[in-house]
């Protein structure tokens, strides 16, 4: 009996293996292209995350890295220490009406104090500390807080996601899709909506059809505004609708967001639309727009006019009114319309619907973005090849982007050598891959966050649609190669606030048996899987011989006989005595090495 | 710089210095060449973000509806008064001051009326599109100043597009590499861990990258030490302006200092970028005093300082001034100005046809005002900047500047 059931089970156990890999991906053919499978889980570790930690490849290599894929791609891995560190960002609970109540932009700040009396309006002046001291009564009066704050938790609760995040390969495409529908958190009220913007359109969406993200980033209030087409009506909308202040807005259609959509978002450049696609395309999207929002302490009267009028009887008049959007009906240009030469005449909203679902699976849409994903994931001129395979899928699922991402991933082209290290990090994935390297404790994001920008890349600050270009040359110039290098040294440094680490930690608080192991163990914690013989070699005089960095200075200061920038205290002062000292500017010089630049 | 064209320079003017009879031929034809092929036109960009109020820079003062729109704000010449009397009909804001002798010398030209054809009045459109040089296409991925560099030659030098901000500005987005810096004092390995550790790591990474088998990265490491040698060499933090020139201790007068220090050395400069901020004045704009007042002066003195800095290179620079847009006729109810259309442009260069304001202005009653209440656009600023690119920059195809495009320069360089 015994012996029967343990057969049974374990019969049970083998189908069910069998039953699961066969119902998950093949293996990575990374053998093929001649990686061992340590080597191959680095790679797409470093692709797939934002930064490779002590313990990654092992814990992939255990799970196996096609079940680690598959895993990620779910991302419902339940994250607890992201939860809590998130805890104090009180935004990301809010809807958008809620934020504008809650934030206030600087102008409407001022615009509350002139109206409360608390400054006089003939004598505003630009005395910032005393409008600070305003601001500040303002916010204990009506329990509101500058839009300021806002920024700051947007920013600061993108870092800790990217550092700390269980399930990274939803956070890097967060990344990846926010920039391919960029918005500018620069532009007026913008500010306020980026945050539910990332939050509601974006990260859900991530993995899914590329169609929901379409649908979803129209009609977010914040692309309604950064590209205009909340403004957008029929041509002859000069008069109807409550007037606007000063007549600042002007009326009429507006063609941005339709030319966008279709160059930037789905078609590209070359994808064979034309002018008149563009005008007819802004057309169907007449009457696209933001319900109306309520500032706190101010009427609104298109929104109390909405309210009166009622939800049924809006709905009865063709109005929409789903979450923030707003399909106002009274603004849609009729009439029959044609767009890549399909007619559009359904009227109303259902117009837009097939539009953009007409445009989210074209021919030409396919392959623009599978470029785009294969250009982010596997190299700046990614194989036409590959490309087209990942186009196949795209079509025949209806853009499943998982779908998409499996078949890159599956592909020898994602492992071979015209990929393997072939990616320079951007700024950001530069700082928080040495961040999570070190395994450090970021408690206060923001002077990283101001380090990120000062390498070149101020997040949620991309000006033009486009999104941040993903090209090595666009990152790697003169004007930030230093700064990188600087960062290195400034982190290792421990001159970067509010973040903690532990450097003998790093090694289990191990003595090193000699000044050679050492750098060996902390090249092969920050480049795992990777040859280091030269930058290792390169370093150690830094560490054998303790009067290298004197005679450093000594050398420059010959070299250079008229020149003061090394002032004479700095020889004896600051040299650098102490173990600790140079263990850290070892590793400085590993983070900032050409090696770590790269992914 | 160790290429054959600092050589020859650096050797034939030596030989020169000494007073050494008898120059070979060659080195005369290499000085002679030197002028007219490899010294630069430089292109000084100030861009005044916040929309400057035209209308008061430049008062149109006989107009009487202006003053009666702005019982408030309104500024004129005379006993006792204080606007600078250009030429009978317009006024500099007295905290132009410094403009006036340019304007006098024929050295500053006055674009008024100038502005973007795409009606916008949000500042980030405006700017946006001001810059990218596409007035009605937000996707351009590139800036004019960027597409003016690409026209440009090729050159070796890494300080051809400079911005004295953190960032690229949109004018500098593009192919073409370019280079932001705040402040050159920054440009370098500098850590607050010390300078001796800052040298023994300046030489590990500058070994690194050089054996890297990265090309992007081993090119543009050479170019970051070449560049970070030559920054320290013209050490910014001691540098002493020529002529008795004060800088104002403004971002916009540091910028324009180390513009100035840029121009002077000779490392190839060929485009500048700075910001001026602060003109969105809702508020209580000022007269003689005020938000605007300060803004001018910082303005106008760092500009004036410059000017006078570089005497020397005169002949190859242009500076130039833009702005979104301009601000409403009318003042508002909290004696300031709203978001308008037009404003105006300063010019400045030896080669630049100056002592005039370059306008195309009607009288400005209601009904020659755009949607009743602004000075419209009647100087395209494309007119204007396309002028410069082709004329000074030596431009030759500047199709590509302006590709939605067609119209005439406007005529105001030699």
């Amino acid at each position: 009996m015994k012996h029967t059931s343990i057969l049974v089970i374990s019969f049970l156990m083998l189908s069910a293996t069998a039953f699961f890999s066969q119902k998950t991906t093949d293996k990575f053919p990374y053998k093929d292209a001649g990686l061992t499978e340590r080597q191959a889980a680095e790679h797409l570790l470093s692709r797939f995350t934002f930064g490779v930690r002590q313990g990654d490849i092992d814990a992939a290599v255990n799970m196996g890295l096609e079940k680690w894929f598959s895993q990620q791609l779910q991302g419902n891995i339940s994250d607890q220490d992201v939860d809590k560190r998130l805890e104090s960002y009180t935004a990301l609970r809010m809807s958008n009406q809620q934020i504008v109540e809650q934030f206030p932009l600087g102008a409407q700040l001022r615009n509350r104090a002139i109206k409360d009396g608390l400054i006089d309006k003939n004598n505003v002046g630009d005395d910032k500390s005393k409008l600070n001291e305003v601001y500040k009564q303002l916010s204990a009066k009506y329990g509101i807080q500058h839009a300021k704050e806002l920024e700051r938790q947007t920013v600061n609760q993108k870092v800790i996601r990217a550092i700390y995040s269980k399930n990274q390969l939803h956070e890097v495409l967060t990344d990846f899709w926010f920039n391919h529908f960029n918005v500018f958190m620069g532009k007026n009220q913008s500010t306020q909506f980026v945050m539910a913007y990332e939050r509601d359109a974006i990260r859900p969406n991530v993995t899914n059809k590329f169609k929901d993200l379409l649908m979803a980033t129209t009609r977010s209030p914040a692309m309604l505004t950064y590209l205009d087409n909340f403004l957008s009506s029929k041509e002859d909308d000069f008069e109807s609708g409550p007037k606007m202040k000063n007549n600042k807005r002007p009326k009429g259609l507006n063609e941005n967001y339709a030319r966008e959509i279709m160059e930037l978002h789905t078609l590209g450049v070359d994808g064979g639309y034309t002018q008149a696609d563009v005008l007819n395309a802004a057309k169907i999207l007449t009457g696209w727009t933001i319900y109306p929002m309520r500032r706190k302490g101010e009427e609104n009267k298109i929104a109390n006019l909405l309210d009166k009028i009622g939800e049924d009887r809006l709905a009865s008049r063709g109005f929409i009114h789903e979450g923030d959007f707003l399909f106002a009906s009274t603004r849609h240009e009729s009439g029959t319309k044609m767009v890549l030469g399909k007619v559009y005449d359904q009227g109303g909203y259902a117009e837009g619907v097939a539009l953009l679902n007409d445009l989210a699976s074209h021919a030409s849409t396919a392959q623009f973005i599978c470029k785009k994903i294969a250009t982010r994931f596997v190299s700046d001129e990614p194989d036409q090849k590959l490309v087209n395979i990942m186009t196949k899928t795209f079509t025949e699922t209806d853009g499943d982007i998982s779908k998409v991402l499996l078949t890159m991933v599956s592909s020898l082209e994602f492992w071979n050598g015209n990929s393997l290290r072939q990616k320079t990090k951007s700024p950001f994935e530069y700082a928080i891959s040495a961040v999570r390297s070190l395994n450090a404790d970021v408690k206060f994001p923001m002077p990283l966050a101001n380090w990120i920008t000062k390498m070149g890349q101020k997040v949620y600050y991309y000006q033009a649609p486009t999104g941040f270009p993903d090209k090595g040359q666009y990152w790697i110039n003169t004007g930030s190669l230093l700064n990188r290098m600087n960062f290195g040294l400034d982190l290792a440094g421990r001159k970067i606030g509010g973040i903690q680490f532990d450097i003998e930690g790093l090694l289990d608080h191990k003595e090193p048996e000699s000044a050679r192991d050492a750098i060996d163990k902390y090249a092969h914690i920050m480049l795992p899987e990777r040859n280091t013989e030269s930058t290792v070699s390169r370093l150690m005089p830094l560490v054998s011989d303790p009067d290298f960095s004197e005679k450093v200075v000594k050398a420059n200061k010959n070299n250079k006989n008229n020149n003061d920038y090394i002032e004479e205290d700095a020889i004896t002062t600051d040299l650098m005595t102490q173990n600790n000292q140079t263990l850290a500017q070892v590793i400085g010089i590993l983070i900032g090495s050409p090696e770590f630049q790269r992914k | 710089m160790n290429n054959r064209r600092g050589f020859l320079k650096g050797g034939s003017l030596a030989l020169i210095a000494l007073g050494m009879g008898g120059v070979p031929n060659f080195v005369k034809a290499a000085v002679a060449q030197q002028k007219t092929t490899s010294r630069k036109k430089v292109l000084v960009c100030i861009f005044q973000r916040g929309a400057m109020d035209g209308l008061m820079a430049v008062s149109p003062y006989t107009d009487p509806y202006l003053k009666k729109s702005r019982p408030g704000i309104f500024m004129e010449p005379g006993v006792g008064k204080s606007l600078i009397d250009l030429n009978g009909k317009f006024g500099l804001h007295p905290s132009f001051k410094s403009f006036e002798n340019l304007y006098k010398s024929s050295k500053l030209a006055i674009i008024h009326g100038m502005g973007s054809p795409n009606k916008t009045r949000s500042h980030f459109d405006a700017q946006d599109y001001m810059e990218s040089g596409t007035p009605f296409k937000k996707g351009t991925d590139s800036g004019w100043l960027n597409r003016a560099l690409v026209q440009k030659k090729q050159s070796d030098s890494v300080f051809q597009g400079v911005s004295l901000t953190s960032s690229l500005p949109r004018s500098f987005y593009g192919e073409y590499p370019c280079l932001a810096v705040s402040n050159f004092n920054d440009f370098r390995i500098s850590t607050k861990a010390g300078k001796a550790l800052n040298v023994s790591a300046a030489t590990s990474f500058e070994e690194l990258y050089d054996i890297t088998a990265n090309e992007l990265q081993k090119q543009t490491s050479r170019e970051s030490f070449e560049a970070k040698r030559m920054v320290e060499k013209l050490n910014f933090k001691n540098y002493n302006p020529a002529n008795g020139a004060v800088y104002p201790g403004s971002p916009l007068g540091n910028s324009l200092k180390q513009i100035a220090q840029l121009i002077k050395s000779d490392v190839g400069l060929e485009i500048a970028f700075a910001e001026s901020t602060g003109w969105d004045t809702h508020f209580n704009q000022g007269t003689e005093a005020g938000i605007f007042a300060r803004n001018a002066d910082d303005l106008s003195r760092s500009v004036t300082a410059m000017w006078h800095d570089i005497a020397n290179f005169q002949d190859d620079v242009v500076i130039m001034t833009m702005t979104e847009f301009g601000r409403t006729v009318k003042q508002n109810g909290t004696n300031g100005t709203d978001h308008g259309r037009a404003s105006c442009s300063f010019i400045i260069g030896n080669d630049v046809s100056g002592g005039k304001v370059y306008e195309k202005m009607k009288d400005l009653s209601i009904e020659n005002l755009e949607d009743g209440r602004d000075l419209p656009v009647t100087i395209d600023f494309r007119e204007v900047f396309n002028e410069v690119a082709f004329k000074h920059l030596k431009v030759t195809d500047t199709s590509k500047l302006f590709p939605e495009w067609g119209g005439k320069n406007l005529p105001f360089i030699v």
